[in-house]
């Protein structure tokens, strides 16, 4: 029996759309959620602190998009941060970790790691837009990578009306 | 009992049971006729209408109570102030998948307006250069498309603006709002689009050459003009300038050139070129399919040849603007980038991969077939299981993921998500080399196919021969180092690394194609192009080939819209509508392919409509225009 032309190729259409489509329910399927309006009880503690700031950083920060935790061999994109907050400390002259983070997360383009690009989004302005205390969890969490949580709900740094960084350290004007 | 007697037994038996059971049978059919005509009696027979005598209302504590409910409800509406809807919701299908089938009917449409006038100008320019009236006669075919397909997108262009202002009142107004200045302009040019147009297909062979060439160019000026200024609207929506941090409008002027809107232009230039390309070689593979003589065959082969040439010389450099617009999507926005590389769409650039690469395959299959066609190719054919070879090759690395589908317990084999050989090939180092090489094994397909039936005659032909070959593996190994070399180094060097892998092979196929134009002038021939001389499986090909752009079309457009997942304006004005999550590849792709189907019903309308051109008049008179 001689099949149509038209027959032919109208199946010929169907069967590549149809096998795209397919194509298409072969990889991941993962439905992504507008992130939630997270509200945060004013007594969390530091443990909680750092597990909501993983989260956040899993989620709605958008964080592990581009940083790897852990991850042992290149090419990296981004930095990875395991062991980050070791290094914090001692990134840059008069900085205390937190202090570093704050900047990091405020002003990511004011320091760049060494054999990176510059990229990273001012992550307290849309489309990230973390709020002050979301930004202070996503720390705490990061403290957690090498070091220990020492950040409240209630700590202040340059970018929430605390002291610049050093300021703290540094005597009183006058004094001798 | 012998089994004749057993057989008139058992046949009176019969006989008896239907004496009972016949009347019995005729009662049931008698009572089901005289139901069925006293349903269709008291269903269907005319009958006044009931009106109650005035003094009968009905007046039942019940019809009292609905009657205070609706009066209730009257002064509950009259009460309530006016208030704009910021969204509605579109029957069944939800709003976002009807807005995202519409708009992409109306851009493969549009696409194909804008594409056929372009090549359309260029083989009217070629066929006035050359007096060769063949040429002539196919930019005037491949016009004959355009008039319906007119008509279809400026009816899915209304659609689409009706179907927002509907759907999404708010989000349409405020974009109405900022760019204001532009919709006037964009009126005034569509009645220039449509002067020049019509005139353009209605007065071919009319006017002079040179002043129906001014047409066909005041056609495309006009075309991509009205492009740009709808890319405008849409890549504001993707890195928008000239707001400030809740919108207002600063500037329109920053607004409409905001940083993806020139890489979009070229990008869409390009592609509305390969595409268009590709769907009027699919035109002319079914008239070819349908024909009955050999001149209309070989008419229809070479229209398909062409179509397919224009679609694939389009697309080779296609890649090269989409890292272009790649690249400022990552400048506007690390996160825009990295959610569209690494994020939420990572995995939609493997079915990419796999779109591209069988357009590759199928394009240099088609071309291999069209070899047969002339005389004397067997030299060159024997080249061909090497570039089978290489874009294959190319094909599986540019498909190879970098983080596989894996169990829990598989990861663990592994090590990690990524494969230890195979998570090396997913990089980008190895998939721009991929996709490189795979653009110069195409190329090299179309300069064999170029070559077939001639033999260079110039005195130089060995040395010429021999310095494009040297091109053609310095620029494969080239290539091929810096994809290695970037394994080595580090971020900030190994980025940077695309552009000399883009520019060397740019400069390989502007050379070796310089080289050729000269060494195979006056070339001796070697075997005559019997067109029409195809097998007809070359004309499913060009049908395949159609499909998987038409399908490119939409992945891609869906990728560049739905990359701004939750915000209508990327960072400043947000979707807060039931759609603004990202929905699954598998629901994107089966949306893609149930508007590609739609697409290709009405593009065969617009096929079946211009073939009624060349039908006989009613009556079997042959029509004379």
């Amino acid at each position: 029996m001689k099949i149509p032309i038209m027959l032919r190729i109208a199946v010929l259409v169907v069967a590549t759309t149809g096998f795209y489509a397919y194509v298409g329910q072969m990889v991941p399927q993962k439905e992504v959620q507008p992130p939630a309006e997270i509200v945060l009880k004013s007594d969390l503690s530091q443990a909680e602190m750092a597990k909501v700031g993983r989260e956040i950083m899993d989620g709605k920060g958008l964080c592990l998009t581009c940083h790897t935790i852990g991850k042992t061999t290149g090419p990296y994109r981004f930095p990875d941060l395991a062991n980050v907050d070791v290094r914090a400390k001692t990134r840059k002259p008069g900085y205390t970790d937190v202090d570093y983070f704050a900047e990091s997360l405020y002003e990511p383009n004011a320091f760049i790691v060494p054999g990176f690009n510059p990229g990273m989004p001012t992550i307290n302005k849309p489309p990230i837009g973390l709020t002050d205390q979301e930004i202070l969890c996503v720390i705490a969490y990061l403290q957690t990578l090498g070091g220990t949580t020492t950040v409240t709900l209630q700590t202040k740094h340059a970018f929430n009306g605390g002291p610049a960084p050093g300021a703290a350290a540094q005597p009183p004007a006058g004094a001798k | 009992m012998s089994i004749v007697t057993d057989g008139v037994a058992k046949g009176a038996g019969v006989r008896k049971l239907g004496i009972v059971l016949g009347p019995v049978l005729g009662l049931v059919m008698f009572a089901a006729v005289v139901w069925v005509a006293s349903r269709f009696v008291n269903e269907y027979e005319y009958k006044d209408a009931y009106r109650p005598p005035a003094a009968s209302v009905d007046v039942t504590p019940r019809a009292a109570g609905e009657a205070a409910e609706a009066a209730e409800a009257e002064k509950q509406a009259k009460a309530t102030p006016y208030a704009e809807a910021e969204y509605r919701t579109f029957p069944i299908v939800g709003s976002r998948v009807a807005i995202w089938a519409v708009a992409q009917l109306h851009l493969l449409f549009a696409a194909f307006v804008l594409a056929v006038p372009m090549f359309a100008f260029i083989i009217e320019v070629i066929g006035y250069k050359t007096k060769d009236v063949r040429y002539d006669r196919l930019a005037h075919e491949f016009t004959k498309l355009l008039s319906v397909s007119f008509s279809l997108t400026a009816t899915f262009g209304a659609f689409l603006t009706f179907m927002l202002i509907i759907l999404y009142p708010k989000f349409t107004n405020y974009l109405m709002s900022v760019f204001s200045p532009t919709f006037l302009p964009y009126v005034l040019l569509f009645f220039f689009e449509a002067f020049f147009l019509y005139t353009y297909y209605y007065g071919w062979g009319k006017f002079h050459p040179l002043v129906h060439l001014g047409l066909g160019l005041g056609l495309n000026l006009v075309g991509t003009s009205i492009m740009m200024i709808a890319n405008a609207w849409l890549t504001f929506m993707m890195s928008p300038k000239g707001i400030s941090d809740n919108g207002a409008v600063l500037s329109v002027w920053d607004a409409i050139v905001n940083p993806t809107w020139m890489p979009i232009n070229v990008h869409r230039f390009i592609a509305n070129i390969a595409f268009g390309g590709s769907v009027a070689g699919a035109y002319a593979a079914v008239k070819f399919l349908q024909a009955t003589t050999d001149e209309e065959r070989a008419h229809y082969d070479w229209m398909g040849y062409i179509g397919n040439f224009v679609a694939i010389s389009a697309f080779l450099p296609l890649p090269f603007a989409g890292y272009w617009l790649a690249k400022e999507i990552y400048a506007f926005s690390q996160t825009l980038g990295l959610t569209m590389m690494g994020g939420a769409f990572s995995w939609l650039f493997i079915i990419q991969a796999v779109l591209i690469g069988n357009l590759f395959l199928a394009a240099n299959y088609y071309l291999w077939l069209g070899m047969g066609r002339v005389e004397g190719v067997q030299p060159l054919q024997k080249f061909i299981k090497y570039l089978l070879f290489g874009i294959t090759l190319c094909f599986m690395v540019w498909a190879t993921p970098h983080s596989i589908i894996a169990t829990v317990s598989e990861i663990r084999a592994m090590g990690g998500s990524s494969h230890p050989i195979l998570g090396y090939l997913g990089v980008m180092s190895a998939k721009n080399t991929a996709v490189n090489i795979l653009i110069l094994t195409t190329f090299m397909s179309f300069l064999l196919y170029r070559r077939t039936g001639k033999i260079a005659a110039v005195a130089w032909a060995k040395t010429g021969h021999v310095v494009q070959l040297t091109i053609f593996a310095a620029t494969a190994v080239f290539v091929i180092f810096l994809g290695v070399y970037g394994y080595f180094v580090e971020t900030t060097v190994r980025i940077k690394l695309s552009v000399p892998q883009v520019l060397s092979v740019l400069t390989a196929m502007i050379s070796i194609t310089a080289i050729d134009v000269f060494l195979f002038r006056g070339a001796k021939k070697t075997g005559e192009v019997r067109w029409g001389r195809i097998p007809p499986i070359s004309q499913y090909v060009l049908i395949f080939i159609a499909v998987t752009f038409t399908w490119l079309m939409g992945l891609m457009g869906y990728v560049r819209s739905g990359l701004r997942q939750h915000w209508h304006v990327y960072g400043v004005i947000r979707d807060r509508s039931v759609d603004a999550f990202t929905p699954t590849l598998g629901f994107a792709t089966t949306v893609v392919s149930v508007t590609v189907l739609l697409f290709f019903l009405l593009i065969a309308f617009v096929f079946w409509i211009t073939s009624l051109h060349d039908r006989p008049n009613y009556g079997g008179v042959r029509s004379e225009h």
